[in-house]
């Protein structure tokens, strides 16, 4: 999920300018968008898939599990489109019926699916967080304000699973206690009185045990066995969601005072640790434009390209 | 809280510190949330068998929550769209997301879609009928963005994706964004921004 926290530093691809990669992804994702013929998409993510596995110095482990969401994904759009587009019926049973036309489109669409999957995973694994948003404020001038603000949030992102684990442990604390824990006073919702926080979750300005007058401790599960597991369901899932959304609000506002009270806003400004564009940056950018650009040229010219009339018109019949 | 100084005079921001960062930190929740969204789908595409490409439609409002949500509290221009925009920075470039950068791009027509009622009312309404039909725009104005990026044009469910993508858009990024901002002004914690302030002069 955090691909960004074990960014590589020494791979090539870690060594580009942030705002560089971000730009080309962009750009591949962008032209993809209107490429819905099977097969040049198909070579895109072949030639992207090496150009990953040899600049992004990723071990190939780590490759084939960033591809299961992409796989799965592709392969949910293949067979959708697969059932439900009109065409030439190349396999029917009872309803389903799949066409030529839907098995094209949707194979385009997936190796489209895998092609930006690869790329965002090169850029995901080769990319620092703070290093990006570093060279966005500097090379895409994208105000202080914002940068900061988006690093104060990146960090908080950071801590979110933490977060979400100690606020599931308190919900699983409270649950033990009559009423579900909640303020016992037939207010119907006890979050909004008796304590600010949500929940009271913050556990460190809310400490108190046992409100509703109660030792806090659940249940029994199975015999003797001391449940610790949280509960689960949807309800519970809300309530850690909502606390989670105060808790970080609250914590945002302080976090804002912090960020003004140490002069964030001021100009002029000076960038520690500046990343500068240099020429291998413009190499890559070069590059990888050219080879998007000559596997379109190769794929007109052999006549397997098609743009989005593909979805509407019926795909071009080998004559004969 | 009052500066004991004069700030620069130079420039007066247009957004406050706080403003800026509870959108990122929405973003971020958000971001977060829409994650187990994704989870969400999975797991209901699975249970829905051959119409679970449906899913999405099913759950789309969700995507549109944080955009009414930071409106309703900041009640600034460009707020919504800026909201959605930074959640789904957040989700392609922190958490990763199959669809890639084109995601932004979806954020910001869903963003302006969600913002476009209450800029209508230039942030003064923030009654259930505005939230539904925030939902219901931001829902069908990505649509059409979300049919050529998906393929979905030429294909026999279109109407049926349109229909239930707008129902979901209404109850879930509509509806629902209200009562999660009012269940957030009851906790007290958005007392210092736009909404509070509102609602102490009235």
């Amino acid at each position: 999920m955090s691909g960004l926290a074990r960014a590589g530093t020494g791979s090539p691809l870690a060594r580009r300018n942030p705002t560089v990669k971000l730009a080309l992804l962009a750009v591949v994702s962008l032209v993809a968008m209107f490429l819905l013929d099977p097969v040049t998409p198909t070579v895109l993510y072949l030639v992207g898939l090496a150009a990953v596995a040899f600049s992004a110095g990723a071990a190939p482990r780590t490759l084939l599990v960033a591809h299961v969401p992409f796989l799965l994904f592709g392969l949910g759009v293949l067979v959708v489109n697969a059932l439900s587009r009109p065409g030439v019926a190349v396999w029917q049973a009872g309803p389903l019926r799949v066409t030529e036309e839907g098995l094209s489109v949707g194979a385009a669409l997936a190796a489209r699916t895998l092609l930006i999957g690869v790329l965002a995973v090169g850029f995901l694994l080769s990319t620092d967080g703070v290093a990006l948003m570093t060279s966005l404020h500097q090379n895409a001038r994208l105000g202080a304000r914002i940068t900061y603000a988006v690093l104060a949030g990146y960090r908080m992102l950071q801590e979110m699973p933490r977060e979400w684990s100690t606020i599931r442990h308190a919900h699983a604390v409270r649950a033990g206690l009559p009423g579900g824990g909640r303020a016992a006073d037939g207010q119907g919702d006890g979050d909004g009185e008796r304590d600010r926080d949500g929940a009271g979750v913050d556990g460190d300005d809310d400490g108190r045990p046992g409100r509703a007058g109660t030792p806090s401790v659940r249940p029994p599960g199975r015999a003797g066995t001391p449940a610790v597991h949280p509960p689960r369901g949807p309800r519970h899932l809300v309530g850690v969601v909502f606390t989670l959304l105060v808790v970080s609000v609250r914590k945002g506002e302080r976090m804002a005072q912090a960020l003004e009270s140490r002069g964030l806003g001021l100009q002029p400004r000076t960038t520690w640790r500046p990343l500068p564009v240099t020429g291998q940056d413009w190499a890559l950018a070069a590059g990888v434009v050219l080879v998007v650009a000559a596997v379109i040229a190769a794929s007109a010219a052999l006549g397997t390209l098609q743009g989005p009339g593909a979805l509407f018109e019926p795909a071009p019949r080998p004559a004969g | 809280m009052a500066a004991p100084h004069t700030p620069p005079a130079t420039r007066r921001p247009g957004w406050a510190m706080a403003d800026l960062v509870l959108m990122v930190v929405l973003g971020v929740v958000f971001g977060f949330a829409y994650w187990a969204l994704v989870q969400a789908w999975n797991g209901l595409s699975i249970l829905m068998g051959p119409a679970g490409d449906l899913a999405q439609h099913v759950l789309f409002g969700g995507w549109l929550l944080v955009a009414p949500i930071a409106v309703a509290i900041i009640r600034r221009p460009f707020a919504g769209i800026a909201a959605e925009v930074i959640a789904s920075v957040v989700e392609v470039v922190f958490l990763g997301s199959p669809v890639g950068p084109t995601l932004m791009i979806a954020a910001a027509i869903q963003g302006a879609g969600s913002e476009l009622p209450f800029a209508l009312t230039r942030y003064r309404r923030f009654g259930w009928a505005v939230f539904a039909v925030a939902g219901l725009l931001g829902a069908g104005l990505v649509f059409f963005y979300s049919a050529f990026r998906s393929g979905w044009y030429g294909q026999e469910i279109f109407a049926l994706r349109l229909a239930v993508q707008c129902l979901s858009g209404i109850v879930l990024g509509g509806l629902l964004a209200k009562v999660v901002v009012d269940a957030l002004a009851r906790t007290g914690v958005v007392d210092n921004f736009a909404i509070g302030r509102q609602r102490d002069r009235s």
